[in-house]
């Protein structure tokens, strides 16, 4: 039968209200305002005997046979929460612990048998307690500290068998310290499934932490009437110490060979986290006084493992804080944060204890150390970005919640992701490997129950036989400082980016702006700057106009050197605009015929003297780029060819194209008067001259200009040259600008 | 033929108004020319009020107009001038020491008639400056009142 492993009707089961008690005493269930007895169950002999009715009766009369004390005084000591001692009572020898709480106006009293050697008060257990406190104060190691508490408390109930049950995340248990004798078997290691302790029993452990069954196949005493007069509803045992277990419980223990069983509830923080379990083989009553001193203990040790655990998990952090900070160092100290990140690798790795990482931004993935490849990544990413989209996604068990995972579980069967951007796809991962692990458990799962053929009633399992279950498809379940320390990674990294990208803005803001003041300045030049040159000219050429007779020859030539002057300023103002706006201008980019476009600008270009040059211009693409840019550059270029093979007898300029991978590149090429290789960094700047004015004229701005058009259509520009043996001057155009 | 109308300069450099009177002079056009300093001046001479109010009737044959004005500069101008259904059809050649794209294509957008960028070189200016008299002065009848066509030439 594929049946789960929860004893379902166990959940069900409404235990806090059972309806009776254990036969070791009484339960008094008082009225607060008149002191009669409305519920009553009394299970003990010599009790019955001495009382021949209790429903009805006043409490006081009933108690003060048992104690000379006053009864008022006693029962006030009754607490609201929780159930205390009030008092040792003595019935003709037979005596018993009382001990009370208050529940919906009622006072629940116990009477619970005490028996003739235990002790009467806590002051006898307690050198237990002490000792046990001076243990603990120089266990350092868990294991140690787990093993006096198991030990002391073997001592103190003289029970059979102790043992420390831990609970993990799904409410299995794992026995992890025990004290045992030949009277039972060990335990220790084994795993227990949920269902052993269903939720409302483990309630019940989290509000009452001591729990005492003294026989497993004892009659209980019913409690009379079964509903309080007063609430219409059944007394709820919470509290009680005597409280009736359920009939699966008892049968469950008898299955086990124990016919006793003690438990003490370990909490942290108010949440159940383990039980100190005790049993017996035969039947056995744990003292009152001696199950407090063992409640003590119990405490002690849940404050002390809190105490290791925090200190351990603190050095951890700590350890984890260092790794994050050299990560933040190296992330802000990077132009992307990706790069900070890998740049300490080991660094990455270790503020999660991964084996493997990647770093994902979009279709990108960066991949270290241990990874389940990039295509495993893809999947991955992918199935998380379908996910609710959380910051931050954990599993140590991959293979169960991503089809297709477990053929990537040697690296990745742990799975731990930060989400970095709310809108794209970035994530960083960290992987852990498959670890099989074999757990022990007492019982063989899926055997735990089965149903009784002729009742149909479920049954608790009979067999309590180690059975070991291999546990694959599994990592090293990620420990929640490694989780925090991710978390605030994330953090740091979506500030990272944040504060990248407002530099980012903050900056082209400001180019913006600067771009806008150039703008302006180079306006304001346009119009003031050439204004001057064009007075100067305008009045010297008015002055040889109408007083050129009376000039001397020495006069005319003062003029002409002044007009000559403030041409050449003028020309250059308006080479400086034109370079300025070849930056500013917007490109428009076509289809450009270059063999065409150079065919045009030779034919404009104008040759002085009306020397013959070779012209040998190669096939030449179409490419595509703003027509009147390029044609600048061809005209700056083909002009200097020409200009510079001034003095040649045969002047040749050459005009090529070739394809390289990626690009086409254009040569013009002359046998001019070259240049020393030596300056050819000083060839494209602006103002850069390699001749004297006198021998060859320009303003210094056409080869910066050839730059600037060839950069804004994402190409290269460069040349060589020999001097005396011509010079070649080369520019790029990327593949993508062919037409 | 009747009264040659003026030529309105709107200029505001004096040593530009010298040197394109200079220009204009050796063009040797019977036109008179009228000198204004800014923006606001011109629009008081074309629409015949402030110190312009008792001038004689009529638009001037062109308007020749410096881009950079005190006040109300040349684009405002000529953006005034070329809205008004009245003043629409008289020529308005733009003056500029300016290269820059951006006024050229704003001025055309606005319908200027001619842009010309003041040369450094005095020659070319003169030359510049006798085409356009010679031209607008002289050659371009306007169209006939009440024409509120397009362009005409």
């Amino acid at each position: 039968m594929a049946h789960p492993a929860n004893l379902s009707a166990c959940e069900d089961e409404p235990i806090h209200i059972p309806g009776s008690i254990q036969p070791h005493g009484a339960l008094l269930v008082v009225d607060s305002a008149t002191g009669t007895v409305l519920q009553a169950a009394v299970g003990d002999a010599a009790l019955r005997q001495h009382w021949k009715r209790v429903e009805g009766a006043p409490v006081a009369r009933l108690l003060a046979e048992g104690t000379s004390r006053p009864i008022d005084d006693l029962l006030a000591l009754a607490p609201d929460d929780g159930s205390a001692h009030l008092a040792l009572l003595n019935f003709d020898g037979a005596r018993f612990q009382l001990v009370g709480h208050r529940r919906d106006d009622c006072l629940v009293l116990e009477l619970e048998r005490a028996d003739e050697d235990e002790p009467v008060s806590l002051d006898a257990v307690y050198p237990h307690v002490r000792r046990f406190l001076e243990t603990v104060q120089h266990a350092h190691a868990i294991d140690d500290l787990l093993q006096a508490a198991v030990e002391e408390i073997y001592g103190l109930t003289r029970l059979d068998r102790v043992l420390v049950y831990r609970f993990d995340a799904d409410w299995n248990g794992e026995v992890i310290a025990e004290r045992t004798n030949d009277r039972l078997p060990s335990y220790l290691g084994l795993h227990f499934p949920a269902s052993d302790i269903p939720a409302q029993a483990r309630d019940l452990y989290t509000r009452n932490r001591l729990r005492l069954i003294a026989d497993a196949n004892y009659t209980p005493a019913v409690i009379t009437p079964p509903h309080n007069p007063r609430t219409g509803r059944p007394v709820d045992l919470t509290a009680a110490v005597l409280r009736s277990v359920s009939p699966v419980h008892l049968e469950y223990m008898r299955n086990m060979g124990t016919m006793a069983s003690f438990s003490i509830s370990l909490l942290r923080e108010e949440r159940l986290w383990g039980l100190i379990s005790c049993h017996h083989r035969d039947p056995a009553r744990v003292p009152y006084h001696v199950r407090t001193a063992c409640d003590f203990i119990g405490q002690i040790l849940s404050m002390q493992l809190a105490a290791k655990d925090a200190q351990a998990r603190m050095e951890h952090r700590h350890a984890l804080r260092a790794v994050q900070s050299r990560l933040l160092a190296r992330m802000a100290g990077a132009d992307h944060f990706v790069k900070g990140l890998l740049d300490g690798d080991q660094d990455l790795l270790s503020l999660a204890n991964a084996s493997g990482a990647a770093i994902v931004t979009g279709s990108e993935i960066e991949a270290i150390g241990e990874h389940p490849g990039i295509d495993a990544i893809h999947s991955i990413v992918h199935w998380l970005s379908r996910q609710r989209r959380e910051d931050l996604f954990v599993t140590d068990r991959l293979a169960k919640v991503l089809p297709g995972a477990e053929h990537f579980k040697d690296t990745a069967s742990g799975v731990l992701a930060i989400s970095i951007s709310q809108l794209h796809d970035r994530y960083v991962l960290w992987f852990r490997p498959e670890i099989t692990r074999t757990i022990t458990w007492g019982g063989e799962p899926g055997k735990l129950q089965a149903a009784n053929p002729d009742s149909g009633r479920l049954h608790p399992r009979k067999s309590f036989a180690a059975w070991n279950e291999i546990v694959r498809l599994r990592s090293k379940p990620w420990d929640q400082v490694e989780i925090d320390a991710t978390a605030e990674l994330r953090t740091a990294i979506v500030d990272i980016v944040l504060r990248k990208a407002e530099e980012t803005a903050a900056l082209s803001e400001r180019l913006t702006s600067i771009n806008k003041e150039l703008e302006a300045f180079s306006y304001s030049v346009s119009h003031d700057l050439r204004a001057p040159f064009r007075h100067i000219v305008g009045y010297a050429q008015l002055l040889k106009k109408h007083e050129g007779e009376r000039l001397t020859e020495r006069g005319d030539r003062y003029i002409a050197t002044i007009v000559e002057s403030a041409i050449a300023a003028g020309q250059l103002v308006d080479d400086l605009l034109s370079f300025s706006q070849m930056g500013r201008a917007t490109l428009h980019e076509v289809a450009v015929d270059m063999k065409g476009l150079v065919e045009s600008v030779r034919a404009s270009l104008q040759v002085e003297g009306g020397r013959e040059i070779t012209w040998r211009i190669g096939a030449l693409p179409v490419v595509r780029g703003d027509p009147m840019m390029l044609r600048l550059a061809l005209q700056n270029l083909m002009d200097n060819a020409i200009k510079f093979t001034r003095d040649r007898p045969d002047p040749v300029i050459s005009i090529a194209a070739r394809r390289e991978p990626g690009e086409i590149v254009f040569t013009v090429a002359d046998n001019g008067i070259g240049f020393d290789m030596a300056y050819v960094g000083k060839l494209f700047g602006v103002f850069q001259r390699l001749h004297r004015p006198e021998e060859f004229q320009g303003t210094g701005i056409g080869l910066a200009n050839v730059r600037r058009i060839i950069e804004r259509h994402r190409g290269r520009t460069w040349a060589e040259g020999k001097l005396g043996e011509g010079a070649q001057f080369h520019f790029s155009l990327p593949i993508d600008n062919e037409d | 033929m009747a009264e040659l109308k003026p030529i309105l300069l709107v200029e505001d450099s004096p040593k530009d108004v010298e040197l394109t009177l200079a220009a204009l002079e050796q063009c040797q056009l019977a036109n008179s020319v009228v000198v204004v300093r800014d923006g606001a001046e011109a629009l008081d001479y074309l629409y015949a009020r402030g110190d312009y109010a008792n001038r004689a009737a009529g638009e001037p044959a062109v308007v020749l107009l410096d881009l950079k004005l005190p006040k109300v500069d040349g684009l405002e101008v000529l953006e005034i001038v070329k809205r008004d259904a009245l003043l629409r059809h008289t020529p308005v050649v733009m003056l500029t020491s300016s290269r820059e794209e951006r006024d050229l294509v704003r001025s055309y957008s606005l319908g200027v008639n001619a842009f010309v960028v003041k040369p450094v070189e005095f020659e070319q200016f003169f030359e510049a400056i006798r085409d356009l008299g010679m031209f607008w002065a002289v050659l371009n009848e306007p169209p006939p009142r009440g024409y509120n066509g397009g362009g005409t030439t």
